[in-house]
């Protein structure tokens, strides 16, 4: 399962990356703030309704796919044993609201247009470089995780045999993937010093993201909506 | 944020891949565990608690764009929990016994199920999908109320994958080849060694 960032021209792929996640931020809130069943609902169709106006309809079949589990537990916890069926689709509308805004959010938005955006906004070179760092390493790791699991087949693993035995092979696969991940560190420290990353002074981003009049209003009718749905709530 | 020196920043990273990896040797030999907090237990002996706070923060945050799963997130205060503990453990020697490895796995895993218990309770009413749920599941079906399912479920999942995670990182710090060991005086306290 593939997910992440899609290109395109829709109004969230040219709004501020902060915009599009000032929007995942109020609809996460707003599936908690919102009455059940029918609030969290009506946050699912609209969110569904700008994944295709956004044209990112591929994030829908992701989102079936991470959502089922929690419909089927829900229903099953909460609809046939807890006999409380308004609270199992309540849950269920709920989480399916954030995963599939969360989607959205992962399509429109460049990861590297977000790192640009927070350096714009002063955060620490640190903090953007080990968030970009990470997202390479992540998938390099895995990689090599898979080709230690095909290694240690080739020599005889056996994945099957009582949980003890089980968990014993599991140090022979872990110790190669973080003893080799250790000694690189080294590595990366000369090229991080090389490039003078341990200096103190500010970054400018070469190409930072317009942050528009029509964002910045965005936000904040978005935050200003969100403290009214919780003010009615609570005095309700 | 404090300026941080270029091995912790090359270190973090390659923490937070471990902590990711970890699941699909989990999954291939299907065990009921994580183990997606070894990368940060390590730091924290490594690098101290505060680096294991950002390893944590990171962890969940790529590990939730990752999956596009966007319940992870809430369980970041857990993580954090587990980075504070395992550096103030490593800071007190614990990987310098069998029984004193043991024995903290132990008490952050019965720490960490009560701090998940409220999040998966009261935020998603016991449904956080996978293992853990299908567990509050069954405990709810054999007729425990679904509060207490839900804590059983997470005390059995957590204690097994915290004792057997520290376990690993014992194994590794024992492991490092002394040149390596050298570039991290903290190892060599956490192992009781200074």
């Amino acid at each position: 399962m593939i997910i992440g960032y899609q290109p395109g021209t829709g109004p969230l792929h040219r709004a501020h990356p902060l915009t599009t996640l000032t929007i995942a931020g109020t609809v996460a809130a707003l599936a908690f703030v919102l009455p059940g069943p029918v609030g969290p609902a009506v946050l699912v169709l609209a969110v569904v309704l700008t994944a295709v106006f956004e044209k990112v309809p591929r994030i829908l079949r992701v989102a079936l796919i991470i959502a089922a589990p929690f419909w089927v537990f829900a229903a099953l916890l909460h609809g046939v044993i807890a006999q409380d069926p308004t609270r199992a689709v309540t849950l269920s509308a709920r989480i399916t609201a954030m995963i599939v805004v969360f989607l959205v959010v992962l399509a429109s938005v460049h990861p590297a247009r977000l790192v640009d955006a927070l350096v714009a906004r002063r955060i620490p070179f640190e903090l953007a470089y080990l968030l970009s760092a990470t997202l390479q390493a992540v998938p390099r790791l895995r990689a090599r995780a898979r080709e230690i699991i095909a290694a240690q087949r080739c020599r005889g693993l056996r994945v099957r045999g009582p949980f003890a035995r089980r968990i014993g092979v599991v140090i022979p696969l872990a110790l190669p993937l973080i003893l080799g991940a250790l000694a690189e560190v080294d590595e990366r420290a000369i090229a991080l010093e090389a490039r003078g990353a341990a200096s103190p002074s500010r970054r400018t981003p070469l190409n930072p993201p317009v942050d528009s009049t029509v964002d910045r209003l965005t936000r904040w009718s978005l935050g200003v909506a969100l403290v009214v749905a919780l003010a009615i709530r609570v005095l309700a | 944020m404090a300026h941080m020196n270029t091995r912790l920043l090359a270190l973090i990273p390659l923490a937070v891949g471990i902590n990711l990896a970890m699941g699909q040797f989990v999954a291939v030999m299907q065990l009921p565990l994580f183990l997606d907090t070894v990368g940060t237990i390590l730091v924290a002996a490594l690098a101290g608690p505060w680096a294991a706070v950002t390893t944590g923060v990171l962890s969940q945050v790529v590990f939730t764009v990752v999956s596009g799963n966007i319940v992870w997130i809430w369980f970041l205060p857990v993580h954090l929990l587990i980075a504070v503990y395992s550096g103030f453990a490593a800071r007190h020697r614990v990987f310098r016994s069998l029984p004193r490895t043991l024995g903290a796995g132990l008490v952050l895993g019965a720490a960490a199920a009560t701090m998940a218990w409220p999040i998966a309770y009261l935020v998603f009413g016991g449904v956080t999908s996978g293992g853990v749920t299908i567990v509050t599941t069954l405990w709810s079906g054999a007729g425990i109320p679904l509060k207490w399912a839900v804590y059983l479920a997470s005390l059995s999942a957590d204690v097994t994958d915290k004792i057997v995670s520290f376990l690993l990182v014992r194994i590794v710090l024992h492991s490092l080849p002394i040149r390596m060991a050298s570039r991290f005086p903290l190892a060599a306290r956490a192992l009781g060694r200074t």
